[in-house]
């Protein structure tokens, strides 16, 4: 992550770029997500130029962050807010740190798990669960069923 | 307006782009019409993958070109001699058996296709592709499994699937038909054409389906822009709006 300019200012941009939801999974910011790649802005211009990895490349979100990070950044006093796509490298799950993972947990969606292996039902922490639809509510997610609880949940599906 | 293509590359690209444009629009037909809630959800996200992954690949053949163009312009201001999908994506959804018979030939040819940008000289184009194999991969899996479940069911979607097998393999020649454009961009087009060929004959024989000859469909070939009659009705419902309304904005 390369910034220019001010160091504490960059810390603020830094700040309020992970004030940025993920609409689907609020508790998750845009800058732990992995959408967000790089910030750099230009301090006698007070513009930022924001680069963003989509996450799946089907994701009806994709659109929504461009705005959602120009509506941040306006907020906060910047005058011009640009927000380029950068398809290479692609975004993968890989990125998401364990503490990301957690937070997902804590929302009731199971993490992804490489090759799907021992997924964790988020609400009774059952390992038994079976497949219901490779297709979820959300380009990003799989339906799973607990065997144990008896509750559904979604997957966060492992792309790498 | 006029859309005028000033790159080859961009010719090239184009028909990676329109053909997932065009499968992504016979899905979203299904949208509330799938055999079952979790199918009709299924198949609503393979089409945002689809129309996700055409997105992804205009805004590259604009940037090639230019920037003369917006993706928009280009998925709703051609007509369909302009348009260059192959013409398997076009088929209808007559039953879902067409639907999943359809889905696992282009994904099986898709693989391939995107497997071999992953060394293309764009860092774009390989990126997209990086991504997009890990996609097609995955609604691979997911029609495979129906060609099992329709194949090896009942008598019924055995000869469902039958008959939109004996339709829609008579629209693989022309996958194959590869031209000089392709061979500059593709490393190997043998192997797409080997690869396609080995894993439809081993799941077709695994689910109990024939692979009959069919006589030669006398139809010219969707590099030059000939299609089927379903594309025109496609292109109509699609591009209604702007062709209603040309100056209508969002």
């Amino acid at each position: 992550m390369v910034t220019q300019g001010n160091p504490s200012k960059s810390e603020f941009l830094w700040d309020v770029l992970r004030e940025i939801p993920d609409p689907e999974m609020p508790a998750i910011n845009l800058v732990e997500l992995g959408v967000i790649r790089n910030a750099v802005e230009n301090q006698y211009e007070n513009s930022v130029e924001v680069t963003i990895t989509p996450t799946y490349t089907g994701c009806p979100a994709k659109q929504l962050f461009r705005d959602l990070i120009v509506e941040k950044l306006e907020e906060k006093g910047y005058s011009k807010v640009m927000v380029t796509y950068q398809l290479n490298p692609a975004w993968t799950t890989d990125w998401l740190s364990e503490q990301t993972k957690q937070k997902m947990e804590d929302e009731g969606i199971a993490p992804p798990v490489i090759h799907r292996q021992q997924i964790t039902c988020p609400h009774c922490k059952s390992t038994d669960n079976r497949l219901l639809s490779r297709y979820g509510s959300t380009p990003c997610q799989s339906l799973y069923v607990c065997n144990s609880c008896l509750e559904t949940f979604p997957y966060f599906k492992c792309h790498r | 307006m006029d859309i005028s293509i000033q790159n080859d590359t961009s010719r090239f690209f184009f028909r990676i782009a329109d053909t997932s444009l065009v499968l992504g629009q016979r899905l979203a037909e299904l949208c509330t019409q799938g055999p079952s809630l979790e199918e009709s959800v299924a198949l609503s996200n393979i089409s945002l993958d689809l129309f996700g992954r055409a997105e992804e690949l205009y805004a590259i053949i604009a940037r090639i070109e230019g920037g003369q163009h917006t993706p928009d312009d280009y998925v709703y201001r051609r007509d369909e001699r302009h348009y260059y999908n192959i013409k398997l994506v076009e088929q209808p959804n007559t039953d879902f058996s067409w639907t999943v018979a359809r889905q696992f030939f282009h994904d099986v040819y898709a693989y391939e296709v995107f497997t071999q940008l992953l060394n293309n000289s764009d860092e774009e184009v390989v990126g997209l592709a990086q991504k997009v194999t890990k996609e097609i991969a995955y609604s691979r899996e997911h029609m495979q499994d129906w060609m099992h479940r329709l194949g090896l069911g009942t008598e019924e979607s055995n000869k469902r699937l039958q008959r939109a097998v004996d339709h829609l393999l008579r629209y693989a020649d022309e996958m194959f038909n590869f031209d000089a454009l392709d061979r500059t961009h593709f490393a190997d087009c043998d192997l797409i054409e080997k690869k396609w060929n080995s894993e439809i004959d081993e799941v077709l024989a695994a689910v109990h389906i024939e692979c009959k000859v069919s006589p030669k469909l006398s139809m010219r070939d969707f590099r030059d822009g000939f299609h089927s009659e379903y594309l025109g009705e496609l292109l109509s419902t699609m591009q209604y709006l702007p062709r209603t309304y040309p100056d209508a904005k969002w």
